[in-house]
């Protein structure tokens, strides 16, 4: 019976904004400006308590167990204590939350993106060999782009830069238009199977 | 000690190559590709005094990218006296759209609240992208500082997309997307994009249909946009950095595989 109620709540508005999207009658707009508004931030708001009530109770249990404890710990204070002092404080200008976000987040998460330069390095040494013809292919795709994207000009000659810049514009370009279509497609009938009750994985199983 | 092994060297030999050559600090020459020229004619063709939203649609990692880019674009929208609609789609890209949009509105001697309007960030991008399209001041009531969104003159006359000359996203993943497929297709607003140099093949197609306006991205982008409107910045100098560590990749593509072929044929071809 649960399983019902949730497929004809699904349905019912899966079809309505569905229908209110194309329309362009003047209630139709206002409803859905409503919906997109109001209803969609306080569903956001409760998937957000949902995701911060999962961290804490998977951290605190792993910290029972001693797994990694120093490390869960720092994500519980840290969870903790931006929050902390976004109330006190807020979070515009000069704040010290927006301090702790400047100073310790950004170089923190900037520090691990940078770090993937060095691993494609030592990636590009040790693995990127042209064992096969389509590798040989993808290496001189991967050379022609990366010389091309570096500023070389008089060093690089044009020609590199010019098939560098065909690579993109054909045949990566039809591979990105196919996944696109496809992912489009995909989305577009998942979303239907879903609405008509077809596709009934989301509820979870019958126990 | 324990013996460094080759990949303590590449790692090592990256890091040295990177600090000299920013240090040696030398000048290199670029030129100018179509898709940045196009973008920086897309901002030139907008008549004076017309209104922009700016999304930063970034994450704080992808910063050292994003910084120079934007800058580069601020400063020639500012330069050409459009108002300007900060926002932001993603939480991170809050604070540092604040950060850089005042920072180059103090270089132009822009007021804020005439010359351009910080909204801030609104959470679920596909439907704040939507409720704007049908009323922004019902979407941000209130500023990113807490002004009522009624009380800035800029903002009199701007209630939904129509009233807009275009988006220009700065993005640094696939949240462009939801402006071209939401703005652009539903509202018809006219939607642009800065994005990271890792995205670009991704908004090549709908650049080519036409579906995305204009394009550029990358420290190369950022740099190529600095040379465009006559202003050094960090673009340039990064890009120094990122062509020393392309050529250095590039040498250890081809070391690896001579080794490889060696090895291959020392070994009969059965590797």
């Amino acid at each position: 019976m649960g399983r019902r109620i949730a497929q004809i709540i699904c349905f019912a508005f899966g079809a309505l904004l569905f229908a209110l999207y194309f329309s362009q009658h003047p209630t139709a707009r206002s409803l859905n400006t409503a919906v997109m508004i109001d209803y969609w931030q306080i569903i956001f708001a409760i998937t957000l308590l949902v995701g911060v009530i999962s961290f804490v109770r998977i951290n605190l249990s792993n910290i029972r167990r001693g797994d990694n404890r120093p490390y869960r710990i720092i994500s519980l204070v840290g969870l903790a204590v931006m929050p902390i002092l976004a109330i006190i404080w807020g979070i515009k200008g000069n704040s010290p939350f927006m301090w702790m976000f400047e100073y310790v987040q950004v170089p923190m998460q900037s520090t691990v993106f940078a770090l993937l330069a060095f691993f494609v390095a030592s990636a590009s040494f040790r693995g990127f060999r042209a064992r096969s013809a389509p590798a040989a292919v993808l290496l001189t795709a991967a050379l022609l782009t990366l010389t091309s994207r570096s500023s070389l000009e008089g060093i690089v000659p044009q020609f590199i830069t010019e098939a560098a810049d065909w690579v993109r514009g054909n045949p990566s370009m039809a591979a990105r238009r196919a996944i696109l279509i496809g992912i489009g497609l995909g989305s577009l009938t998942t979303s239907l199977r879903v609405i008509l009750g077809i596709e009934r994985t989301w509820l979870g199983s019958d126990k | 000690m324990k013996r460094l092994n080759s990949r303590h060297w590449i790692f090592s030999g990256l890091f040295a190559i990177v600090v000299i050559t920013m240090a040696a600090n030398v000048n290199l020459d670029m030129r100018v590709s179509p898709e940045t020229e196009r973008m920086f004619n897309y901002i030139d063709s907008l008549p004076t005094g017309a209104t922009v939203i700016v999304s930063f649609d970034h994450e704080a990692s992808s910063l050292p990218e994003i910084r120079p880019i934007a800058l580069a674009l601020l400063r020639h929208t500012f330069s050409r006296d459009l108002n300007l609609i900060g926002i932001a789609l993603l939480a991170e890209g809050t604070g540092i759209g604040y950060r850089l949009m005042t920072q180059t509105a103090d270089e132009y001697d822009k007021t804020y609240g005439i010359d351009y309007v910080y909204l801030g960030f609104k959470p679920q991008y596909i439907a704040a992208i939507l409720s704007m399209g049908e009323s922004i001041p019902d979407t941000y009531p209130e500023d990113y500082l807490g002004y009522a969104y009624r009380d800035h003159e800029m903002l009199q006359n701007i209630k939904n997309y129509n009233d807009i000359a275009g988006v220009i996203s700065i993005a640094d993943g696939s949240l462009t997307t939801h402006w071209i497929e939401y703005g652009a297709s539903r509202y018809n607003v006219k939607v642009s994009a800065a994005v990271t140099a890792a995205m670009m093949t991704t908004y090549d197609p709908y650049l080519a249909s036409g579906q995305l306006h204009a394009m550029f991205g990358g420290l190369r982008g950022a740099a190529e946009y600095e040379k465009l409107i006559g202003i050094g910045g960090s673009g340039k100098r990064s890009m120094l950095a990122q062509s020393v560590a392309h050529i250095y990749v590039v040498l250890l593509i081809i070391v690896g595989n001579i080794i490889y072929f060696r090895g291959r044929r020392k070994d009969g071809g059965s590797s």
